[in-house]
């Protein structure tokens, strides 16, 4: 009898005791584990972002606030922006602290990337009108376009910008990135806990949580993946022909112009993933490697110590060597490749 | 006097909280498995259907500009009529699986089949 009575007395205190840990538990993950999420509209596309943290609603609050501000300043079809300024010529030249930032940024990619990406050809882009009634321009149209175009063309004397009439700045391929840069900023700041951001599918991952990330299928409209991989505090972009085409006569023209020639790149790839930390490198190099192909874009990742996954319009799959063991394939169209330099 | 560990009461309570946990293990464990799409229009929940019990057709419309219409049937889902100019969201068929999207971005509209393995994607 005693020992029933000690065994009683021994479940009431673990019961009491389990309620309690349960509670302060439920009480703690509430507060500091607040998840908020929200999807809006800005920069022409979609973002989605969540976060978990103490401050979760004002964090998502302020973040949609940041890139709706950062649109004001880098979107060159916006007739307030910065950069509408400066394409159409800021009369002395001066543009503020953050956007000479931004552009050294910017130049420091094209350069190491031998021009491969360049952000000074929005003159091209505007004959090939991707966004609405897309044509394949005049020949002789495209060699005016490349004239003034060219990272290499602009120059600096502290914030006074020089560059030729009829250039055109784009922020197209790398404002998604810019945001995310920005964005991490805001995370730390509200001390957040994690988050996941899309900007349009350039991806931000805060925290050390490994989120599944999927590589759109390219040839697919429903938006499923044909790859996967585990990732965590990192960023993620794609730069793909599948996105802002049209077809000629069975040819498909594509967004992504090759800076030398005006016409969009046509070598095999019809995406190319970059991996990386900071998000306006991963939006560029995913441009630039694109455009450079599979073995120099393997070569411009290294150099950059950024993985990539470049996936051919054949259905092979080839990346650098880190992503190589921790991909998986959830395709059965598409085959692995190993890639041998 | 005979003590019991358990009385007959200490049993019937017992009982009942196993019935409830597995009950809402039961209900959690099914609401996973439901494929249920959601449309938002500018970010904002307009419309979440449960795509397994849809069987004739249905349309929903919402007041966006330009105007769209999404039709569901037979446990699919799709824009059927988008007055944009590219038509991107009309070129994404019929979604069916978890994880599909489709965007129609001048009308501010997306509908997505939630409850995909994928956290998020890139594109």
């Amino acid at each position: 009898m005693a020992v029933t009575v000690f065994l009683k007395k021994i479940g009431a205190i673990i019961a009491a005791v389990s309620a309690v840990i349960l509670i302060a538990f439920t009480v703690y993950d509430g507060v500091f584990n607040k998840s908020a999420s929200k999807d809006f509209f800005a920069m022409d596309t979609v973002i989605s972002a969540k976060v978990t943290g103490k401050d979760s609603d004002l964090c998502v609050e302020k973040i949609e606030k940041l890139v709706t501000d950062l649109d004001g300043i880098l979107s060159r079809h916006s007739k307030s922006s910065e950069v509408t300024a400066l394409n159409n010529g800021v009369p002395d030249g001066m543009i503020s602290d953050r956007l000479l930032g931004y552009l050294h940024t910017l130049i420091d990619i094209s350069r190491k990337s031998g021009g491969a990406f360049d952000f000074t050809i929005g003159a091209l882009s505007d004959l090939w009108s991707f966004g609405k009634n897309p044509k394949i321009p005049d020949g002789q149209d495209i060699s005016a376009a490349l004239t003034v175009s060219g990272y290499e063309k602009l120059s600096f004397e502290g914030n006074r910008v020089t560059k030729p009439d009829g250039m055109l700045i784009d922020f197209g391929a790398t404002g998604k990135g810019i945001a995310l840069d920005e964005i991490r900023t805001v995370l730390e700041n509200s001390n957040a806990k994690s988050a996941v951001v899309s900007v349009g599918g350039s991806v931000l991952l805060y925290g050390s949580e490994k989120v599944t990330v999927g590589i759109r299928e390219p040839y697919g409209n429903a938006g499923r993946s044909i790859a996967s991989v585990d990732l965590n505090n990192t960023c993620v972009s794609t730069s793909g022909s599948y996105e802002r085409c049209f077809d000629v006569n069975g040819k498909n023209y594509h967004h992504i112009l090759d800076p030398e020639t005006g016409y969009p790149v046509d070598n095999g790839l019809i995406s190319v993933t970059v991996i990386s930390e900071s998000g306006v490198i991963t939006d560029a190099l995913s441009t630039a490697c694109f455009v450079l192909g599979i073995e120099g874009g393997m070569n411009l990742a290294e150099e950059y110590g950024c993985e990539a996954v470049f996936i051919t319009a054949d259905k092979k799959i080839y990346a650098t060597e880190k992503v190589s063991s921790e991909i998986r394939i959830t395709d059965s169209d598409y085959t692995f490749m190993n890639y041998e330099s | 006097m005979k003590a019991e560990l358990f009385r007959k009461g200490d049993i019937a309570v017992i009982l009942v909280i196993l019935v409830a946990v597995a009950l809402f293990l039961g209900i959690q464990s099914k609401q996973t498995d439901k494929l249920e799409a959601v449309i938002t229009v500018n970010g904002e929940t307009v419309e979440t259907i449960d795509l397994s019990l849809v069987k004739e057709k249905q349309i929903f419309e919402f007041d966006t500009t330009p105007k769209v219409i999404i039709a569901a049937e037979n446990g699919e889902i799709y824009f059927e009529y988008a007055d944009c100019d590219d038509k991107l969201c009309i070129n994404c068929g019929k979604l069916s699986r978890k994880g599909d999207t489709a965007v129609c971005l001048p009308a501010r509209t997306v509908v997505t089949v939630s409850g995909s393995d994928v956290g998020v994607m890139t594109y």
